[in-house]
């Protein structure tokens, strides 16, 4: 039981870190406020959701997720990057609010509020009993795979177009780089990473609803990215484990601890949260690991 | 003539910046580009390099027309610009500023994946190129430092670094040597007249008397139009250039 309880923790940490590293990739590094990260994992889950339970592998959902992904992330990239940064938040947090909208009112296609149940968990009958064990296992091998494909991205000559946009857009494009096509590169490969975090999720919980894919998420990967340390994928792991091992150990400790003047332990979890958060950006802005200066030449 | 412009025009709300400047340069020329604060020296630099679009005339680079091209644009063809106020990449190292400013390495997506040993070949060699360029310049052991902690003076050399790094056919120096010490600043208008073989120069400076060292020709702006021109002899005789610049 407590064993289970470890292994749905760190299964969550995963998901979440890859979703980190997605935001990290786009705003960490680029400087891409997106407010709408939920959004494209949403669109990986329902995806692969969609699919596999009309009978696709689940090879070919998840690349289908991360197509669409990459479309949305196009269409949200296209008309809004050659704007202003803060135009991008705007339009993201729009887009996540749409999408959410459109799962919830289209039974037809996406069962509505209910969600789509019975989504099936990949080989599962292969390790009955240890099924967690084994999720997790793939939840780690692809965390994995992000990390180092997020890291070469960085430690590139792209990579560094990418940070050097961060600190003045208008300087880059001075040396004639088209700082938009850069962006819109950035934008949508954080869309993608984001679809596999998405599709991992649909399996790992086997039903999703649109009230899983709420604005908060994208807040909580947000607070996850700011204390761990913008810019480092290391550090934005480390903030996955502290902050989701804390969300997942404060729900499974409530039932054994009392909490004072009758509190209840989901707000509290929140005001903690908060208050790390606010504590971080006051004393420790760059998060726990700092941005690593970059080793150059190559 | 590798840069043609002819009555630009530009205006912020109702104040005329730039009342239909026109000048030419000449292929591997120094040319100076004089005028009191606010005479609309900068503006005509941002027009010419993309980053505003004027209402009215026209910019020529090596006989093609530019007017409204994107500044990315032009720096491609190798027309290149520094700012006035320095502007680099604070978060990235001395090194990775100038790396950034080569025009020659192959920055694609895909580049990443397929070519890794191309890029990190080609890296090597701008290092190297970098190096020689920041000794120069004389902030070479600042290579691994963060651009932002450089103090003024540095930065403004580190441009000077990335814009010779970028190896461009004509450059746009907005006060390149603004702050920096006497001795220094001389033996970068001497690098800059070596590199005349190989590029044209704008420069913008307040210091006449090095313009009149180095430059081949000299154009002097006095609100939003050019009010004369002519080789630093002439200038220094020129009874208008007493009277608006020189301060007569
Ligand atoms: N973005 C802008 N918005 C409004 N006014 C501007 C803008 N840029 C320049 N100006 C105005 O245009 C005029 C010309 O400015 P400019 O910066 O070109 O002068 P300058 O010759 O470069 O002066 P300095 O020698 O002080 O650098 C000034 O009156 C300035 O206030
Ligand atoms: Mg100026």
């Amino acid at each position: 039981m407590l064993l289970d309880y470890a292994l749905d923790a760190l299964i969550y940490t995963g998901i979440y870190a890859i979703l980190t590293i997605s935001l990290n990739l786009e705003a960490g590094c680029t400087g891409l406020m997106n407010f709408g990260k939920v959004a494209f994992f949403a669109t990986g889950a329902y995806t692969t959701a969609l699919l596999t339970t009309s009978g696709v592998p689940v090879i070919f959902s998840a690349i289908a997720g991360v197509l669409l992904s990459a479309v949305f992330g196009l269409l949200v990239a296209l008309p809004t990057l050659r704007l202003r940064a803060d135009y991008l938040a705007i339009v993201t947090i729009a887009f996540g609010e749409i999408l959410r909208m459109f799962l919830h009112n289209e039974d037809w296609l996406t069962g509505g509020p209910i969600g789509i149940r019975g989504i099936p968990q990949p080989l599962y009958q292969y390790f009955d009993g240890s099924y967690l064990l084994f999720y997790l296992f793939i939840v780690f091998i692809t965390l994995v795979a992000c990390y180092f494909i997020a890291e070469l991205v960085i430690n590139s000559p792209f990579g560094r177009v990418l940070r050097a946009i961060r600190d003045d857009e208008d300087a880059v494009a001075a040396l004639g780089k088209n700082t938009f096509l850069f962006k819109t590169q950035a934008f949508v490969i954080g869309a993608c990473i984001a679809s596999i975090a998405g599709t991992l999720f649909a399996h790992y919980l086997s039903f999703i609803s649109p009230d899983m894919f709420l604005p908060t998420l994208t807040f909580s990967i947000w607070t996850i990215m700011v204390i761990g340390g913008r810019g480092n994928n290391l550090g934005v792991i480390t903030g996955s484990v502290l902050i989701t091992v804390f969300e997942r150990g404060s729900r499974f400790i409530k039932d054994y601890i009392e909490m004072p003047f009758g509190l209840e332990p989901y707000n509290v979890r929140i005001i903690v949260i908060g208050l790390l958060l606010i504590l971080f950006i006051i004393y420790r802005p760059d998060g726990m690991l700092r941005e690593r200066k970059s080793r150059s030449p190559l | 003539m590798i840069l043609e412009i002819d009555g630009i025009k530009k205006s912020f709300g109702g104040l005329v910046a730039l009342d239909g400047a026109l000048l030419e340069v000449r292929n591997n020329t120094i040319v100076g580009l004089i005028g009191p604060n606010g005479s609309g020296k900068t503006t005509l630099l941002n027009v010419i390099s993309g980053f505003l679009v004027p209402e009215g005339g026209s910019i020529r680079f090596n006989g093609m027309d530019i007017t409204g091209f994107r500044p990315f644009e032009i720096a491609r063809l190798g027309l290149c610009r520094t700012f006035q106020l320095t502007r680099l990449f604070r978060r990235l190292t001395v090194l990775e500023n100038m790396l950034l400013a080569s025009r020659t390495q192959d920055d694609s997506l895909g580049s990443v994946f397929i070519s890794r040993k191309k890029l990190a070949l080609h890296e090597k060699a701008d290092a190297k190129r970098a190096a020689d360029i920041l000794d120069f310049l004389e902030i070479g052991h600042l290579g691994n430092e963060y651009a932002g902690s450089l103090s003024g003076g540095q930065q403004k050399l580190l441009n000077l670094g990335m814009m010779l790094m970028s190896e461009p056919g004509m450059v746009l120096l907005d006060e390149p040597v603004a702050g920096v010490n006497p001795s220094l600043a001389n033996r970068i208008f001497e690098k800059i007249l070596k590199e005349k073989e190989h590029r044209t120069f704008l420069v913008v400076e307040h210091n006449v008397d090095v313009l009149m060292n180095f430059c081949d020709y000299i154009f002097v702006m006095n609100r939003g139009r050019i009010v004369a021109s002519g080789t630093p002899d002439e200038i220094q005789c020129d009874e208008t250039v007493i009277e608006v610049y020189l301060g007569g």
